[in-house]
């Protein structure tokens, strides 16, 4: 069911959510557990010459490559739905992928204690943009071998990051990582809004 | 001595990559730069269904058959096993028909922060999971 504006737009709103972290962290794992429909799967072609550049032209000249995405989809209301995308494990790739990256609310981290470093490049990248995030620290089959604070060390935290642990093939685990970011943005947006014109 | 067709054959390794541009007819861009992953699109009642779908792909009539419902541009891709700058140009086909709306999405600003509304109503959604 959808809403009728009166500019003649129709059907909800979208909003969206990027699951980041390096491969085999857990991306679709979570997106699975959350999203009301069965992750789905697109791809897009990049070019290492479309960095910073929205134009597409000239694309089948370049060095390209194929990346695929995981993505699903969780209904607020009939006026509004996130979509959480779970990045593509080439990272240097989605790194330059815009419409991907553009306009997203913030991320979710996902990060495995055994391998800390496959997601220290998500965390320097949302970091860089300036782009809101948390970490979830995925504990695989239930058992978290480091404490909070020995994985907010080993990752150099900001202290306001939010962190929470938990296996996220449990959907309360990867709402409350969710809830844990609209927190946080919730809390950078209250100032601001108070004097907002809208 | 080389011949002309050369280079044709040496072009072969590009095979997959532009066979699905033969479905926008050659296009790699799409006519609106509006369209994101999330831009949500719904496909327009219209009587004059018949003589205006002879001009359309199947591809074309694909999307506007899974837009009946509102439904984001990833989704499209999705379902039509495209990659998504192919949907978007197809897409945009059909906005410049009049057959599908397009609605932007809801952006975080990079200045201002997101409506305090919207994220109170995403964090109650996301409650009652």
């Amino acid at each position: 069911m959808g809403s009728r504006d009166s500019d003649g737009t129709t059907g909800p709103a979208a909003v969206k959510i990027l699951i980041a972290g390096g491969f085999g962290v857990g991306k679709t794992t979570m997106v699975g557990a959350v999203s009301e429909v069965d992750p789905l799967r697109t791809e897009e072609y990049l070019t290492e010459a479309s960095v910073g550049v929205d134009d597409t032209g000239g694309l089948a000249s370049k060095a390209t490559t194929t990346v695929a995405l995981d993505f699903g989809r969780i209904t607020i209301n009939p006026e509004l739905v996130v979509y959480l995308f779970g990045t593509p494990g080439q990272e240097r790739f989605w790194f330059m992928w815009n419409d991907l990256v553009n306009g997203a609310l913030g991320a979710v981290v996902l990060v495995d204690t055994r391998r800390l470093e496959v997601s220290f490049a998500s965390i320097d990248f949302f970091e860089s943009r300036g782009i809101p995030f948390v970490v979830g620290v995925n504990c695989f089959h239930g058992r978290c071998e480091r404490t909070t604070e020995e994985v907010r060390d080993a990752l150099d935290l900001d202290p306001e990051v939010p962190l929470l642990m938990g296996d996220v093939r449990k959907q309360e685990v990867g709402r409350n990582l969710l809830l844990a970011l609209i927190d946080l943005l919730m809390a950078r947006t209250a100032p601001v809004g108070a004097s907002s014109s809208t | 001595m080389s011949h002309w067709t050369d280079r044709l054959e040496s072009d072969d390794a590009e095979d997959s990559l532009v066979r699905p541009y033969t479905i926008t007819r050659g296009r790699t861009a799409p006519q609106r730069d509006d369209l994101t992953l999330i831009t949500v699109v719904t496909a327009v009642e219209s009587g004059d269904g018949r003589a205006a779908a002879r001009r359309l792909e199947p591809e074309h009539r694909a999307i506007l058959e899974q837009c009946r419902e509102p439904v984001a541009v990833a989704e499209i891709a999705a379902e039509l096993d495209l990659p998504v700058s192919v949907t978007k140009i197809l897409i945009g086909d059909l906005a410049s028909l009049g057959k599908v709306t397009i609605r932007p999405p809801l952006a975080a600003e990079r200045s201002g922060g997101l409506n305090m509304d919207i994220l109170q109503a995403v964090r109650d959604g996301l409650q009652r999971l």
